[in-house]
């Protein structure tokens, strides 16, 4: 138990766990932001108040995701200074204006309108409601824009040289435009649309299934549906894109990702490995199940390569990644994930043309309905999976190439570390059953059909008093259990 | 020095300070309403207290992320050092934000919520504590090497003066948080406030005086600062204009006006906070680092300037617009 002294070992723990653990907030309520933003604009569109009670019932999981997403997310931009000091030190001068502008642009816009979009329904006109809940979808998607930003910097440093272990900004747009950035805003804004797309379809099918407010329910399905038509392909072409640089840039990424030890040259067939057990220790893969020319055919759609394809033993053992396994298979679960939408959204866009998903057949498609209860977690699983591909593969540099992870921690002994990651892992494992207990309580309940409709016309809702305001003097459960 | 090189790290510093102000005042009556919590009678006043911050606590709780990031991207030399050698402080803050954080949803959706009123109360009184521990330790001064990284050891940042510093402190949210909650609440609900600040004025009060007082005589770096000139005004000045401003909030608590004593309590805060900032400049580290020798290069504080200045109005317009409309009183625990 060697590792309960290493400050790095702990330290790098510490990060991965609260990252791992944060993420499945925020992935939700981005994509969901977007969700609330379409079903508001089709009621202000229709009138048509079922898709008001739309945007009041599904902003219900998201706020329960939101508070916790917030929680557990300031503790990643304090862990930099206090656990990585040197990393800080070294390369604040960008990669803290990235996280500043983060926190001023995207996390503030988001803030600055969430009370209104939660609370304001019969404070505001509708219009300004709806002006708040774009907001808020945009601050949260400006987020992903800013972190991938500052992430993808640390994958491909560029715009600048490191000059006594700083780094020096020569040119700040080459910096923010670095070559990872574009295509991995991409990947990550269509994962987290993919993930809440295929959560809301799934608690969807799940209402279906059981027979409750099914007509209710196939008008959310088929929107998720509808958008994850575009998406899931589109997804499977931006990771294709990303493999292509992560070849480019990071060579030892790609080969920890393939378990490839040996250099494939220029001109030969690369064979594909389905699965395969790689021993680091003997430099060899102990067994695999290969695709021949599979590599060639997803790296440059034809068997031979046209450059050669790095092995890991082209590089020397310290710079190669640790936990081959991990990011081999991680890679895999998120290829297999993305293909498995892409087929559900399939079969499923062929049953609506074929009239199968009108509310009254839909509740008869129980297979269809089952798999997307299946896939409503899966999309978490592969954006994890994505990030332990992105990030583990990227060892052992903290930035690539430059400062290894090593070099980038801080003053600090253990024993501290130690106990702030048990504090890490005993209170997120807790708020994350929490967060599954009440988030089921309120699927449970399901939709309130009740509510009152905001009107358009007579309402001027700034001169609205707040002794207008009736409470409900009703214990909170009867307030939301007491509707039909 | 380059004109640049000196106006740029002022121009950030000015910055921080207003981002920090505008933190410990907003997240100040935040954490203060949270503290106060923990002496509801019952649950429906409890509901009451949460009602009153829940559309503003994250927005408040932001300006933090902010400060963070600004410190971090302006000051990285001063952003590693401080977090650094306030490991415990800061983690004790982030575990009592991250419980009261979930308390405001769970608390609603559970059926019992004794564990949730606990999870928000204690929360908000630790990421008070850990907030008070940090900036009497950060004013007492942080062992740095010649390169400015932390040098010190764990325990540093724990001293009497640091616990003086967290007590005061979290006195001064108590009070912020009962003069918001005046201007929120009314009847008996009212009335209690009125006590709790008027009480909270008072031990404020008595932690500023030690404060004031030990500071030059425990201090020696600060001394010698403090009673050279132009300090020594100010170091004059500041507690005969805060007695003047505790001495007009006790009154307007006595006439039980509403929003007066709210107003007066921001006026001390500011100049408490104009006062320190006034003693601690140019240093970011007091004593041993300057803004000068921690700053990212010019180009970097200029790129940010370009992005993160201009923002500033407006992220104070469209919380100023939040605030208008949920002005008014709270009356029962849910917003409809």
């Amino acid at each position: 138990m060697d590792f309960l002294s290493d400050t790095v070992v702990l330290s790098r723990l510490q990060f991965a766990l609260t990252a791992i653990f944060h993420m499945l907030w925020p992935v939700l309520t981005t994509g969901m932001g977007i969700f609330l933003v379409i079903v508001e604009g089709l009621w202000l569109r229709t009138r048509n108040p079922a898709y008001y009670h739309h945007a009041r019932f599904w902003s219900k999981l998201y706020v329960l995701n939101f508070g916790i997403g917030v929680a557990t997310g300031i503790p990643m931009e304090f862990q930099f200074g206090t656990n990585w000091a040197a990393f800080s030190e070294a390369v604040g001068d960008f990669f803290g204006s990235i996280l500043g502008f983060e926190a001023s642009m995207a996390f503030m816009l988001e803030a600055g309108f969430l009370g209104i979009m939660l609370f304001g329904w019969q404070r505001v006109h509708p219009y300004i409601h709806y002006f708040a809940t774009i907001m808020v979808a945009f601050g949260a998607n400006l987020s992903t824009v800013w972190i991938l930003i500052a992430n993808s910097w640390m994958q491909t440093p560029a715009g600048g040289e490191f000059i006594n272990g700083k780094f020096v900004v020569q040119d700040y747009f080459q910096a923010l435009l670095n070559p990872f950035s574009g295509h991995s805003i991409l990947h990550m804004f269509f994962a987290t649309l993919e993930t809440s797309l295929f959560v809301i379809g799934g608690i969807s099918a799940w209402y279906i299934l059981k027979g409750r407010n099914q007509e209710f329910f196939s008008k959310s399905l088929k929107i998720a549906l509808a958008a994850a038509v575009v998406v899931a392909p589109v997804q499977i072409w931006v990771g294709h894109v990303s493999g292509e640089q992560v070849r480019r840039y990071q060579p030892t990424k790609l080969a920890a990702m393939e378990s490839q030890w040996e250099t494939i040259p220029a001109g030969q067939a690369a064979p594909w490995s389905i699965a395969a057990w790689p021993d680091e220790k003997g430099e060899k893969n102990d067994w695999d199940i290969a695709v021949p020319g599979g590599l060639g055919y997803i790296l440059e759609f034809k068997p031979a390569l046209s450059e050669p394809v790095y092995g890991l033993k082209a590089y020397k053992p310290e710079d190669r990644p640790p936990l081959v396994w991990l990011i081999f298979y991680a890679f895999r679960i998120m290829v297999g994930i993305g293909f498995f939408f892409v087929a559900l959204m399939a079969v499923s866009a062929v049953q609506w043309l074929r009239g199968k998903l009108s509310p009254e057949q839909i509740g008869s498609q129980r297979w269809l309905m089952r798999a997307w209860i299946l896939a409503a977690p899966l999309g978490y699983i592969a954006v994890e999976c994505g990030w332990i591909v992105r990030c583990v593969g990227r060892q052992p540099w903290i930035v690539y190439g430059q400062i290894r992870t090593a070099e980038g921690v801080s003053n600090v002994p253990a024993s501290n570390v130690l106990t702030s990651l048990t504090f890490f892992a005993v209170v997120y494992t807790f708020l994350f059953f929490c967060v599954l207990y009440f988030g089921a309580r309120i699927l449970q309940r399901g939709p309130n059909l009740n509510l009152p409709v905001p009107d358009f016309e007579g309402q001027l809702p700034v001169e609205v008093e707040p002794a207008e305001h009736i409470p409900d003097s009703r214990p909170a459960e009867a307030q939301q259990e007491a509707q039909p | 020095m380059d004109p640049l090189a000196q106006f740029l790290p002022q121009v950030w510093f000015f910055i921080l300070a207003l981002f920090l102000f505008l933190y410990v005042m907003l997240d100040g009556f935040d954490l203060g309403v949270g503290i106060l919590s923990l002496t509801s009678s019952n649950e429906e006043r409890r509901g009451i207290l949460m009602t009153s911050l829940s559309n503003v606590w994250d927005a408040n709780e932001t300006w933090l992320v902010i400060m963070g990031g600004a410190l971090f991207g302006a000051f990285p030399l001063a952003y590693g050092t401080i977090l650094n050698g306030l490991y415990i402080p800061i983690f004790l803050m982030i575990f009592g934000l991250i419980f009261r954080a979930v308390a405001f949803e769970f608390r609603e959706h559970a059926k019992r919520k004794l564990f949730w009123n606990y999870a928000f109360g204690l929360g908000s009184f630790l990421a008070a504590l850990g907030q008070g521990f940090a900036l009497g330790s950060v004013l007492k001064g942080i062992t740095v090497d010649a390169a400015g990284r932390f040098a010190g050891s764990t325990w540093d940042w724990l001293s009497w003066q640091s616990v003086l510093v967290a007590l005061t402190l979290i006195q001064g949210y108590v009070l912020i948080g009962s003069t918001y909650l005046i201007t929120k609440t009314e009847g008996e609900l009212q009335d209690t406030h009125y006590r709790t600040a008027k009480i909270a004025a008072l031990t404020t009060l008595v932690g500023a005086i030690f404060i004031t007082i030990s500071t030059p005589i425990f201090y020696e770096s600060a001394r010698t600062r403090l009673f050279q000139e132009p300090f020594i005004y100010i170091f004059a000045a500041v507690p005969l204009l805060g007695a003047l401003l505790i001495w007009l909030l006790l009154r307007s608590l006595s006439r039980r006006q509403e929003r007066a004593p709210f107003i007066w309590t921001i006026l001390i805060f500011t100049l408490t906070f104009a006062g320190l900032a006034l003693v601690v400049f140019p240093y970011i580290i007091p004593m041993s680092v300057t803004i000068y020798q921690a700053a990212a290069a010019p180009s970097a504080l200029v790129f940010m300037i370009i992005f993160m200045g201009f923002l500033i109005p407006i992220m104070l317009a469209y919380n100023i617009f939040q605030y208008i409309v949920f002005r008014g009183k709270v009356t029962g625990g849910h917003y409809e």
